[in-house]
């Protein structure tokens, strides 16, 4: 009897001590996952304060300021029976017409807007058909040779600058904002141009859904407010390993070859648009074959 | 032994053979794994729609764009987009309540795992963030929060389970 009541009470004093073993291994798990959850967080505050504290570089000569070569100038102006022969071209996406909104226009004449970065290789494939149709209603002075950002996709795409550009036309106004560079200032581009109020609101209504899926993309184009294209009409894969001159001659002496296709097709797009703005003057560029290629699209 | 008392034995037995988890693990868990892979899913219809494939985004630190279409939003070619679908998907398969109730010790451990993959995949996306893209997407850090928020809850979870699956010998 004593020896049962002696084994019931052992029983019951190894059960107790297995408890305490159970209730101890709980408490160091619970303790053990605290400290492993809170680890992740606190590797995280780490690597913050390590970005924080990197400073950024300094930036030295920010601005694009090669001067354009004789073949580029030519290939900005090319002959109108070349922009003729080539018509729609191929590989061009054509800004889209929006209807019912307020005229944009700078100094009594229809304005276009372009904004865009010097880094940003969609806009360095935009330039092209972009400077070529708007030559056709005026000229630049104070083009110059860029090119993309050599770490982003299409690295290097030889371009020109709008930055510091005039644009003098009878019809068109024309503003090009580059608002970066492509050199690396820290964690961004170094900053170029800056947006004027006016521009702001532009870009800020017209960059954004609905007008475009994505607010504040680049290129963005704004032609008079009657037609818009956010994204680049010509893709710069076409570019790509291209010198300046080298896209140049393609323009002017292969109008068969798929960089001429697209660039002029895409002035051509661009030329047709416009007229629409200038209610089809000058009727020399207007009256066009070039011109008329894309009639359809911007219902002239 | 009545057939009364067998069943109690019984369920006392079943009950002892379960772990015991927290109450508030099971839909806390889920809840996280669905807004994990609600979060998931709207990036991946972005990062497929995105009108990126001519264009370039713009703007200050905050950024989603330049995040969801940079070189660091595909991981050996696959958008991390999906990869946090499939995450979050596993995980609220082994957050089912059914299988938290269950006592084998490899399916706690591999639902462990799983939310410990996904705390590292989710710190290397904010290097990336941090150090590579240099900007930041606060859908992104939501589904990152979130991420951290499953790991804690399964890492408590079971450590709190008493009897734990872990006691087994």
């Amino acid at each position: 009897m004593a020896q049962t009541a002696r084994s019931v009470a052992r029983q019951r004093a190894e059960r107790a001590r297995q408890a305490r073993e159970r209730a101890a291994r709980r408490a160091r798990r619970i303790r053990t996952a605290w400290w492993v959850i809170a680890a992740g967080p606190a590797f995280v505050a780490l690597l913050v304060l390590i970005r924080v504290a990197i400073p950024d570089e300094p930036v030295g000569d920010v601005a694009s300021d090669r001067q354009l070569s004789s073949a580029v100038i030519a290939a900005l102006r090319p002959e109108p029976s070349l922009l003729d022969s080539v018509g729609r071209g191929q590989g061009v996406t054509p800004p889209t017409a929006i209807a019912d909104q307020p005229p944009l226009t700078a100094d009594g004449k229809p304005l276009v807007l372009y904004v865009g970065a010097e880094y940003c290789p969609f806009c360095a494939s935009q330039r092209w058909p972009l400077a070529i149709a708007l030559s056709r209603f005026g000229s630049f002075t104070g083009l110059t040779a860029s090119h993309s950002a050599s770490d982003d996709v299409y690295p290097n795409t030889a371009t020109i600058s709008f930055h510091g550009s005039t644009y003098v036309s009878e019809y068109l106004a024309f503003q090009g904002v580059e608002l970066a560079t492509n050199k690396r200032q820290g964690r961004r581009y170094a900053p170029l141009d800056e947006l004027t109020p006016e521009q702001e609101a532009v870009v800020n209504t017209y960059n954004a859904p609905p007008y475009t899926p994505y607010a504040g993309s680049i290129p963005f184009l704004d032609l008079g407010n009657r037609f818009l294209q956010t994204g680049a009409s010509v893709s710069p894969e076409l570019l790509v390993g291209l010198s300046h001159d080298e896209i140049a001659a393609e323009i002017v002496n292969n109008p068969s070859g798929p960089v001429a296709q697209a660039i002029l097709g895409s002035a051509n797009a661009f030329t047709a648009a416009l007229c629409v703005l200038t209610d089809g003057q000058p009727g020399e560029v207007c009256d066009s074959p070039a011109a008329q290629a894309y009639q359809a699209e911007v219902g002239r | 032994m009545t057939e009364v008392a067998r069943a109690g034995s019984s369920r006392r037995t079943a009950e002892a053979a379960r772990p015991g988890v927290p109450r508030w693990a099971v839909p806390a868990s889920l809840a996280l794994a669905l807004v994990g892979l609600g979060l998931s899913a709207y990036l991946t219809v972005e990062h497929f729609t995105a009108p990126g494939s001519l264009a370039c985004p713009v703007g200050g630190a905050v950024d989603c764009a330049q995040v969801t279409t940079s070189a660091q939003s595909k991981f050996f070619g696959i958008p991390v987009a999906v990869l946090g679908i499939v995450f979050f998907a596993a995980m609220l398969a082994l957050c089912l309540p059914m299988l938290w109730q269950r006592r084998d010790r490899r399916l706690w451990q591999a639902r462990l795992a799983v939310a410990g993959l996904g705390v590292l995949f989710v710190i290397y996306l904010i290097f990336a963030e941090l150090f590579l893209i240099e900007a930041f997407c606060l859908w992104c850090t939501a589904v990152h929060l979130v991420a951290f928020g499953l790991f804690a809850v399964v890492v408590l979870a079971s450590a709190m389970a008493d009897p734990s699956p872990f006691d087994q010998r």
